[in-house]
């Protein structure tokens, strides 16, 4: 990220904190939420499914551990709130670590189907078990305060966005970035230059993990109330992934871009046409992989490259 | 100690007739992932889309889904060459990353479409057979429709595995399989051979949505359950094997009717996932396969 | 001089075929090692078994001493084994530049370092007019020379040719083996090269082996080599050698 794009970066975060004092209504300040939640989450995502090109549609199970652990260690286990926090992410290493180990053995289609396994295992059987209140689910303990107004989530999504961009420009720029990309085109070649693939995407998926677990224990309070198939369920694995696609999977801001449309999309059609919007998701997607597969911005950036190179 | 043994039989029969129809949806996809390395995300949504089709021919016009089956399994062989030809032959050529997601998108156009069309009620489909029971012997009782499917299933499988193998059409597909740019050498039209393929591997699990119908209830995501399970078949019973998936049906069948009997319904899903993660964690290859994963 | 690269009895079958049989041979310290033989002969295989993508069946191989058993590719590559793909594998939507920079990622963190080091080893290699294009659209002989810089860039100890020059019109193939002849300067201790161009062979080889269908039929000079008997035979076949004979 050049200097001019950091700038423009830390002005636009500086805007985004601003919102709340423009933007007063719980209703809209939700639906910013979830913008920059799943900014967040896409650009998770993408570090892995983009970066490193691992097509992982199990996220879903870092998503739904962040929010399950948030309670599970608060109400059941008595730890402080930031105590929590910090535990959420331990968690959140330790399934990726146990996920990675055994699907990155696994090549292309296989890996993916292992992700959604591991999800689909982790929310039947948090379903199944009394600890995790079954059927049933968990109420969440309110992260800022007894009241906890919508605006704190907003920002404190703003913030996990943000801190999503940071780490994804570090990588990018480091030899960690580079590493996973050469994971990502050709594996061999990564091999003779020294590169441990299994070991570099694990890395990546920890990274990954951590970050959507935070955001699902941010989205477990803000929704006061969870079960497991509003954690848990596929299309928290496929929003995400989605949103990054469609924005430019290996692009930095892809996953923002994707984010916004996708989300604001959700909404309108919510409103407007309610169950048409499965349907619309799904030729969005077919219409993306056919004529946009490097994504809005991906494509852009393509394009900008080909002009300067003539 | 008699009992036990006569309802763990009662279990692995039961688990046998579920399983028959699983067959058929592994053998659809057998065809489609493990002979045409097409990743079908879309596998469940195309049953679901039978499943509807032999509903309305039941509702409106008073077919038996036991005959109705096959008017769906015909109208899911157009709809899976129409997919094909008009859409993932685009793609069949890039990433699996590429298949993945448009099969998605399909599904979810496909689950969609049934939400607009049929709302997101919950149907159920009772015919004459519904209520018969056959008994076996005084310990062992079935019910006549799931006999009846798993008559039609066994009945279906061995067709369907004699024509792949011995038809000129299925050795077509496999030269395709084994070196696409050969196949074109000698003749055989890759990309028409392919949507025909498709349609056959949608189509068989189409028969099985028909059959299914009686069994279950209907509604627009009905399908979604049956994705990963049509994995878990062509990963256990061996990349290719079409008998190798059908094997795997049956099994994953018993196993499944086993785990309710002794741990309950609810773990009865998650033992496929957990046969999936060791099957690929520890012998890849599946039961019958000899490719590698 | 010492031995380098040591293969003892080394065998792989593939199912009833044993595309390497029994091959033992060694490459010392400042050599150039050259390994012909007629296709199939089980060239690349070696060249797979020695840098760990594929275990070997019987055998040991070892480097500096050390026995590579076991040792994952990337691993052998830390080691200072570094090697083209005959194949080429270029990182496809990457540039020229960061394709070789990530071989000299094995020696250093820093990215400012390793774009330096990759930029000498593309000047080296003439491919400055290309640095900054990504390699999917470049020409087969750009995509063979990326393999040797991208090699390189990883200060091999020993560097592992595979066909290199194959494809290449022969004033071309002269040319990169001129440079080959240059590899020293850049730390490398040991060429072994898979070749099918025999003016290459002849212009750079210190020795050379020959492969027929996975053994080792013959050993010494390219001078020597090229006159045996059953070098010519496995070449051109039996009638051949009758005719010279």
């Amino acid at each position: 990220m050049t200097q001019r794009r950091a700038i423009l970066a830390a002005v636009g975060f500086a805007l985004c904190l601003l919102v709340p004092l423009v933007v007063q209504q719980d209703y809209q300040l939700n639906v910013l939420f979830r913008i920059a939640l799943f900014s967040a989450l896409g650009m998770a995502w993408n570090l892995v499914g983009g970066y490193a090109g691992q097509l992982s549609l199990g996220h879903a199970a870092f998503f739904g551990i962040g929010a399950y652990a948030l309670p599970l260690f608060h109400d059941k286990l008595g730890v402080p709130i930031p105590l929590a926090l910090v535990l959420v992410i331990v968690a959140a290493v330790a399934a990726a670590y146990v996920i990675g180990r055994v699907s990155f053995r696994l090549r292309g289609p296989y890996f993916a189907l292992a992700t959604i396994a591991f999800a689909e295992v982790l929310r039947l059987s948090v379903k199944n078990l009394e600890v995790t209140g079954g059927d049933v689910g968990l109420q969440v303990p309110a992260l800022f305060g007894s009241i906890s107004p919508t605006r704190w989530f907003y920002l404190a999504a703003v913030v996990l966005a943000a801190a999503a961009l940071a780490a994804t420009a570090w990588i990018v720029r480091s030899r960690f970035g580079y590493q996973l990309q050469a994971v990502r085109e050709d594996e061999d070649t990564a091999r003779a230059c020294g590169i441990d693939p299994a070991r570099t995407k694990l890395n990546a998926l920890i990274i990954s993990a951590a970050f959507t677990a935070l955001g699902g224990a941010l989205y477990a309070s803000q929704y006061f109330f969870i079960v497991p198939d509003s954690v848990l369920a596929i299309d928290l694995s496929e929003r995400p992934a989605i949103s990054a696609m469609l924005g430019g999977a290996g692009t930095m801001t892809g996953p923002i871009v994707g984010a916004i449309l996708i989300e604001t999309a959700l909404e309108l059609f919510k409103n407007v046409f309610h169950e048409a919007f499965q349907l619309i998701f799904g030729v969005l997607l077919v219409l993306v992989v056919l004529f946009l597969p490097e994504g809005i911005v991906g494509t852009l950036a393509s394009w900008w490259r080909r002009k300067r190179a003539s | 100690m008699a009992s036990l043994f006569w309802s763990a039989l009662q279990a692995v029969i039961d688990g046998l007739l579920t399983g028959s129809l699983y067959s058929l949806i592994g053998m659809g996809m057998a065809l489609i992932f493990g002979v045409m390395r097409i990743v079908n995300f879309a596998h469940g949504a195309f049953m679901m889309l039978s499943m509807y089709v032999t509903y309305l021919l039941f509702d409106r016009l008073g077919v038996t889904p036991y005959l109705g089956f096959l008017a769906a399994a015909a109208v899911l062989f157009v709809i899976g060459f129409a997919t094909y030809h008009g859409l993932l032959r685009w793609v069949n050529e890039r990433s699996e990353f590429m298949i993945i997601l448009i099969t998605l998108g399909i599904a979810q156009m496909f689950i969609g479409g049934a939400q607009l069309t049929f709302s997101g009620d919950f149907h159920k489909v009772n015919t004459p057979l519904s209520g018969a029971l056959v008994h076996l012997g005084s310990h062992i009782t079935l019910n006549g429709g799931d006999v009846l499917s798993f008559v039609i299933s066994v009945a279906l499988a061995i067709g369907m595995f004699l024509f792949v193998m011995k038809s000129r059409f299925g050795r077509a597909l496999r030269a395709i399989a084994q070196n696409r740019y050969a196949a074109s050498l000698i003749g055989i039209n890759v990309q028409r051979t392919q949507a025909v393929a498709f349609g056959l591997g949608v189509a068989a699990v189409g028969l099985a949505g028909g059959l299914f119908l009686p069994a279950f209830y209907l509604y627009p995501e009905v399908g979604s359950g049956f994705n990963l399970k049509s994995f878990v078949m062509v990963v256990l019973g061996g990349m290719g094997s079409i008998e190798g998936a059908a094997i795997a049906g049956l099994v994953l069948g018993v196993v499944e009717s086993l785990t309710s009997l002794y741990w309950g319904n609810q773990w009865a899903v998650v033992v496929d996932f957990v046969i999936f993660l060791l099957v690929l964690s520890l012998r890849p290859a599946g039961l019958f396969g000899s490719q590698r994963v | 001089m010492t031995t380098l690269l040591a293969l003892e009895h080394v065998s792989k079958r593939f199912g009833g075929l044993r595309a390497v049989n029994d091959v033992s041979f060694s490459v010392s310290d400042g050599e150039v090692l050259f390994i012909v033989g007629p296709n199939g002969a089980g060239k690349t295989t070696l060249f797979n078994l020695i840098t760990g993508f594929l275990p070997a069946d019987e055998g040991v191989i070892r480097f500096a001493g050390r026995p590579l058993t076991w040792t994952a590719p990337h691993a052998v590559a830390k080691l200072g084994i570094g090697r083209t793909f005959q194949i080429v594998k270029p990182l496809r939507n990457l540039t020229v530049l960061e394709n070789v920079m990530l071989g000299a990622f094995l020696h250093t963190r820093d990215v400012a370092e390793a774009a330096a080091r990759a930029r000498e080893v593309i000047d080296f290699l003439q491919m400055s007019a290309v640095i900054a294009k990504p390699a999917a659209g470049l020409p087969l002989a750009t995509l063979k020379r990326l393999e040797i810089a991208r090699a390189l860039a990883t200060k091999p100890k020993l560097i592992l040719l595979d066909e290199v020059v194959a494809g290449l019109p022969t004033t071309e193939a002269l040319a990169l083996a001129g440079l080959l002849q240059r590899l020293p300067e850049w730390g490398v201790s040991a060429v072994a090269g898979v070749e099918h161009v025999m003016q290459v062979v002849m212009k750079i080889a210190h020795r050379v082996i020959v492969l027929d269908r996975g053994a080792l039929i013959a050993e010494g000079t390219p001078a020597e080599v090229v006159r045996r008997p059953e070098v010519i035979e496995a070449y051109l076949g039996v009638k051949y050698k009758q005719v010279t004979g």
